[in-house]
């Protein structure tokens, strides 16, 4: 039942794939499985730092920082959006034919698209996130 | 191009509100805040009137606004034309079901940071204002609802289902400030994102099954090729994906809960909107699938046709689903109304009552898309069933939520405003606030489906399609389960009329915005008109429901149509 499921079924594209995925678990399972069995364990003040061969740490981790870089954060995404979308649109548009109702069309599109960025930009300014008081 | 375009007016129109929204609700002076309400309502009207006029439809010469001639109606190039008419009822419907949530909405964030502004113990604040956002989330969920409407691609829908979702997580989260609301909105988000994963999986084997996203060209190939086991298996995981959507029993446990700990009012959108959602993509997915395959006849081994590996292929006269995806569906319509009206029985608190009888409503639905369109009369076509119960659904669970949301208890130790819940809140009401009280009243004896009224009218087609379709037994459950609505309904609906208790109910005050008032009021009003003189929209619905199952098959006027579809198969022999 199961050949002719694999043999008889458009599934059979899927092999290399679930090969794939068998490979992947075998790696991250198999690297634990090695590094417990060959790695040495030797406990110690420097071993157990949270940095063994770097810096020493300083103070603790749970330190308050200003939710304002989250704020920073997420207006810059609105631009990096933008510059997604705008990359493709540049080098396809000098592609369509010049003054033609097809190229007035993309420009429309994306000045309705600039527009809805700016509009997130100018919620952004409202919201006060560019106050650095 | 443009052509397409005319199908997105009411979409540009309500995101376009949604931008000015979430600027004006940023102002300094609490009238231009205050406008952020009002130009969310403009824009829903603008939309309505925008999905009337410019939504092309198959056949139509013209579109009315923009002047695009269409030469042969609507084309697969155009958008989806497997249901094409069901796209302008639904965003009318959309427009004016959203305009009673909006509503409801007033007051429901910012209130107690408004009154200190208002009694001068605080400036205004745009970082911890939320008005802005609440009200965009309102309208970009509304815009997410209507783009699932008219998608006709299955990457087109997955966005459209995913802008319907994301801000109702956040909605729910911002809607009180209770610890309880965003335990709600973090249980709803992980189930939501579980759903979704579910059904864009169902999607992603969909394509991989027949080499195509665009739905149009989907049930063409469906047609010509026959569903295989790939496409069904993408089609199933698809159906189980949505039934958290529309909260169908495998999928449905998050909606006690979620209903319960966000505010009323953002319950009622969430019974609305969502389902809606659900129900619209159901019928496109379903829709391309096509009802027209051979019946059942030796059980199990009938599920897949011919060796088990053959594709199910339609059949002449066939006038039934595909037999696994109809056995599927059955199932859990069944055990949605089941579960839903068994578990309501067990409840105290009035807006978990009302969560489970969502979940049943949905199961009732499922019986129109079960039999689909039998014949082309409101009373024999599944779709316009569904199409008119979404509609007489959202009317009258919009009432019974912004009853709920139009009352009160006084503050708790925390300071929080505390909401009308038990069922003894609610005794009395009659006597005390008659308007309210008897808008429960109406709406819940329309939620049972009580004949004079508008519940009444959507059950009947689901019934009278459901024995069209000779599925005699999945009738007779919804039947037993009508009748177990009515205990829990007629409890709902007797309450208000009987007398207070003396310490419960004296707690309960009107809440002071009189917006809830009114949609209650007005959810009422429509209950009791679409029940006295329903008769267009049922007339609306039929034409809307409208299946179309062979129009994409036009060889030289349909481009997608000519490209042979690339099989997983084929590359790799």
């Amino acid at each position: 039942m199961i050949e002719s499921f694999t043999l008889a079924s458009d599934l059979s594209g899927y092999l290399p794939i679930s090969l794939i995925v068998l490979m992947a678990i075998a790696f991250g399972i198999g690297n634990v499985v090695i590094s417990q069995m060959l790695g040495p364990r030797r406990a110690g003040a420097v071993k157990g730092q949270s940095y063994e061969s770097g810096m020493n740490a300083v103070g603790t981790a749970r330190k308050r920082f200003n939710v304002r870089f989250y704020l920073i954060a997420m207006v810059f995404l609105v631009f990096d959006i933008e510059i997604i979308f705008l990359y493709p649109w540049a080098t396809t548009f000098p592609n369509l034919a010049p003054q033609s109702d097809e190229s007035l069309l993309w420009l429309l599109r994306i000045l309705f698209f600039l527009f809805t960025t700016v509009v997130a930009y100018v919620y952004g300014f409202r919201k006060g996130v560019f106050k650095f008081d | 191009m443009s052509g397409r375009l005319a199908f997105l007016y009411p979409e540009i129109a309500l995101f376009v509100a949604t931008c000015v929204v979430m600027v004006l609700g940023l102002s300094r002076t609490l009238k231009a805040r205050k406008a952020s309400a009002w130009v969310a309502g403009l824009g829903l009207v603008a939309a309505g009137v925008l999905a009337m006029a410019s939504t092309p439809r198959m056949g139509q010469a013209s579109c009315p606004i923009s002047g695009f001639v269409y030469h042969d109606g609507l084309t697969p190039a155009m958008g989806q034309v497997v249901l094409a008419e069901m796209v302008p009822y639904v965003k009318v419907m959309i427009a004016g079901i959203g305009l009673l949530l909006l509503l409801t909405m007033a007051g429901t964030v910012d209130r107690e940071d408004e009154a200190r502004i208002a009694a001068g113990q605080a400036v205004f604040d745009p970082l911890r204002s939320n008005r802005a956002e609440f009200y965009a989330f309102v309208l970009f969920s509304l815009t997410g609802l209507m783009l699932t409407a008219s998608a006709d691609d299955l990457i087109w829908l997955f966005l459209a289902l995913e802008l319907t979702s994301l801000p109702t997580y956040i909605m729910v989260a911002i809607s009180t400030a209770r610890n309880r609301s965003r335990e709600a909105a973090v249980k709803y988000f992980f189930l939501g994102a579980l759903g979704a994963a579910i059904f864009l999986y169902g999607f992603a084997l969909m394509y991989g099954g027949t080499g195509h996203t665009n739905l149009n060209a989907i049930a063409q190939h469906f047609r010509e090729h026959g569903v295989s086991t790939l496409s069904m298996a993408g089609v199933l995981l698809a159906v189980f994906g949505l039934c958290f959507k529309i909260a169908a029993v495998p999928m449905h446990f998050y909606t006690p809960d979620v209903y319960e700990g966000a505010a009323p009012q953002v319950s009622g959108f969430l019974a609305f909107v969502p389902k809606t959602a659900g129900f619209v993509a159901l019928l496109l997915i379903v829709g391309a699938v096509g009802w027209e395959y051979a019946g059942h006849s030796a059980g199990v081994t009938s599920l897949f046709a011919g060796d088990g590996m053959e594709p199910v292929k339609h059949a002449a006269g066939g006038r039934q689903l595909p037999e696994l995806l109809r056995l599927t569906l059955w199932v859990i319509a069944a055990l949605t109304m089941t579960v839903g009206n068994v578990l309501a029985l067990l409840q105290s608190s009035v807006k978990r009552v009302l969560a489970y009888s969502s979940i049943a409503h949905s199961g009732y639905m499922l019986v129109g898309l079960i039999a689909g369109p039998v014949g082309s009369t409101f009373t024999t076509n599944g779709v316009s069933a569904i199409l008119f119960y979404l509609a007489a659904y959202g009317v009258m669970n919009t009432g019974a939520f912004a009853v709920l949301a139009a009352l009160e208890r006084g503050r708790d130790a925390e300071g929080h405003v505390g909401e009308a819940e038990s069922f003894d809140d609610l005794r009395g009401l009659c006597a005390s606030r008659p308007m309210l009280g008897w808008v429960l009243v109406v709406c819940s004896l329309s939620l049972l489906g009580l004949p004079p009224l508008l519940g009444f009218f959507g059950k009947l087609p689901l019934f009278s399609v459901g024995i069209a379709a000779g599925e005699i037994p999945l009738v007779i459950v919804l039947g037993l389960n009508s009748a177990i609505a009515a205990y829990y309904y007629l409890r709902l609906a007797f309450t208000p009329l009987l007398d207070a208790k003396d310490e419960g109910s004296a707690a309960i005050q009107a809440a002071p915005f009189k917006g809830r008032a009114v949609a209650a009021a007005l959810s009422a009003a429509g209950v009791l008109v679409l029940s006295l003189a329903g008769g267009w929209l049922m007339t609306k619905a039929a034409h809307a429901g409208a299946y179309y199952p062979s129009a994409p098959v036009k060889a030289e006027s349909a481009p997608i149509s000519d490209e042979p579809a690339p099989l997983p198969n084929d590359v790799h022999e």
